[in-house]
């Protein structure tokens, strides 16, 4: 049993992939929290989708990818919410056109620009494989994004629950929402190339739904979506290694499985 | 300049996905003059995510891929409800739950087995490469819908905008929105091919919306929503020869200018709506 465990760890990209994968799964574990709350839990779908024609003219640029990706994120929020501040179509409507206009757009630059980007690798992502500055990006970036939502997880999740009280307890409701934004673009960046789009936002909303279920305050909350996250990515690395399949879809599924538990368990 | 315009008709396959994507393209307006207003768009997003597993199970054991995410998109849907009856989860969590484990089987599914289920081709799309049976397919499917929308649309109509009212005269409200739920699935399926299960949402969502700020009408604005999809998705197939990219995206990226375009027109008119 140990030994079956253990086996993978022998080879560096294993450890590599166990290591970026688990402060991947804390950081949009605790982001997931947030956004559950707050009722954006589609949002983190809109901007992993939106990143891509930044990533692709960062590429052409040949500036860092992780800031490409950013800006694009965050474009993509703001648009959404000018075109829902100026026009009668419905909210989910306008996220629906806004992130699969710039999704397209991506995919035309990098089909037109650059046919060498492995367009599936930022899809599907690719934890096996991972460079190792890919790894200390991604490292750095969600470290520092679970750090500054763990710091600022009281004001945020105030914001969250009741943006009313908060604003008139004075808080500045506008830029916490912005960083919010920021930081939801950021940790995505993070986990954009090691974990694939369809991951990120897999992960973005599972661990809070399993916490939302399952507990009655908020920081057991956190704390349950924080351990389940982690869970499913050791035990989704360690399976795909002994049942050679793709891992990030096998992460998503074993969390999915925590969710029906969780369901099972739930009171209405 | 006439004979370079007219270059990509001389190609077999450059006629063929120009004719099936206008195809899908109307038929996915069509749709999308409901959604957009019934708010169901990211229901639409869902869906295409989450019939992936059943096209790659069917491609696997042979099926007819149509049947495949048809069973899948069903049991998607189901899965949707069973989880909103049991919980206080918000509907976009509920959903975004529900799409991204689906979607997850059926990468898992691409990766056990490679060779039969081309991936790629599943979540990107790819019309210019469709084979003749499957354009029968999307053929069908097209004629199908667009027929019972053209006969049923009043029906749809009152049933989207005011239920009880469709009860109190009744409409068989249950069934035909059963049949609604059908005609999107397997226009999704459909979509698959010319856009991919990325964009599905594009084609599902944007032509409604642009012509929802051009009208108020709501027989205009389904006119409307069709002509815009099918020119658009005609265009966007022609344009991608020249251009040399992913025919798809080419298409809702047009979809997406032009209703920034409109959307524009409207702030500069400050109007909510151009005509009317």
């Amino acid at each position: 049993m140990l030994d079956w465990l253990i086996e993978p760890m022998g080879y560096a990209f294993m450890q590599r992939a166990f290591v970026s994968g688990l402060v991947i799964a804390v950081a949009c574990a605790i982001m997931s929290c947030f956004l559950i709350v707050k009722g954006w839990s589609l949002m983190g779908d809109a901007i992993a989708h939106a990143v891509l024609p930044g990533i692709a003219l960062a590429y052409w640029a040949q500036i860092p990818l992780a800031i490409g990706a950013t800006l694009s994120g965050l474009v993509c929020a703001s648009t959404i919410g000018y075109l829902s501040h100026h026009s009668r179509v419905k909210p989910d409507t306008l996220m629906g056109i806004v992130f699969s206009g710039m999704f397209a757009l991506g995919l035309v630059l990098v089909t037109h620009l650059h046919s060498h980007v492995h367009i599936l690798h930022i899809l599907f992502g690719n934890i096996l494989g991972i460079t190792t500055a890919d790894f200390i990006e991604t490292i750095a970036i969600a470290s520092l994004c679970a750090l500054v939502l763990l710091i600022k997880r009281r004001d945020l999740m105030a914001l969250c629950f009741d943006p009313v009280h908060t604003a008139t307890l004075g808080m500045a409701n506008g830029r916490m929402q912005g960083m919010l934004l920021v930081i939801l673009s950021l940790t995505i960046v993070s986990a954009l190339k090691a974990a694939g789009i369809i991951l990120v936002i897999a992960m973005l909303i599972a661990p809070g739904a399993i916490g939302f279920l399952t507990t009655k305050t908020w920081d057991h909350m956190l704390a349950v979506a924080v351990s389940s996250a982690v869970l499913a990515t050791g035990l989704g690395i360690v399976l795909s290694y002994h049942w050679d399949v793709a891992t990030a879809p096998l992460i998503v599924l074993i969390q999915t499985g925590f969710f029906l538990i969780a369901l099972s368990q739930a009171r209405r | 300049m006439l004979t370079t315009l007219l270059e990509p008709f001389a190609y077999a396959y450059m006629t063929k996905a120009i004719g099936v994507s206008v195809l899908v393209g109307i038929t996915c307006a069509c749709l999308s003059a409901y959604i957009t207003l019934k708010g169901w768009s990211l229901m639409g997003d869902a869906l295409a995510h989450a019939i992936v597993p059943g096209v790659a199970l069917a491609y696997t054991i042979g099926l007819p891929y149509a049947a495949g995410a048809f069973l899948s998109g069903g049991l998607a849907a189901i899965s949707m409800q069973i989880v909103k009856t049991k919980t206080k989860l918000r509907e976009d969590a509920i959903i975004g739950l529900v799409f991204t484990a689906f979607f997850a089987l059926g990468l898992l599914l691409a990766s056990i087995n490679p060779m039969a289920v081309d991936i790629q081709a599943i979540v990107l799309g790819n019309s210019l490469t469709i084979p003749d049976s499957e354009a029968l397919q999307i053929a069908g499917i097209a004629g199908i819908t667009l027929l019972i929308m053209g006969l049923k649309w009043k029906d749809f109509t009152s049933i989207f905008f005011d239920l009880n009212h469709a009860k109190s005269i009744g409409l068989p409200t249950t069934a035909l929105q059963l049949v609604f739920f059908t005609l999107l699935s397997a226009t999704t399926v459909a979509a698959l091919h010319t856009v991919g299960a990325c964009l599905v949402i594009a084609m599902l969502v944007t032509p409604g919306a642009t012509a929802y700020l051009i009208t108020h009408r709501f027989r205009h604005l389904l006119m409307l929503s069709m002509g815009l999809g099918g020119l658009t998705s005609g265009l966007g197939v022609y344009m991608s020869y020249f251009i040399n990219t992913h025919p798809g995206g080419l298409v809702v990226l047009m979809q997406t200018g032009l209703f920034l375009l409109v959307f524009g027109l409207t702030r500069l008119l400050k109007r909510p709506c151009l005509i009317g």
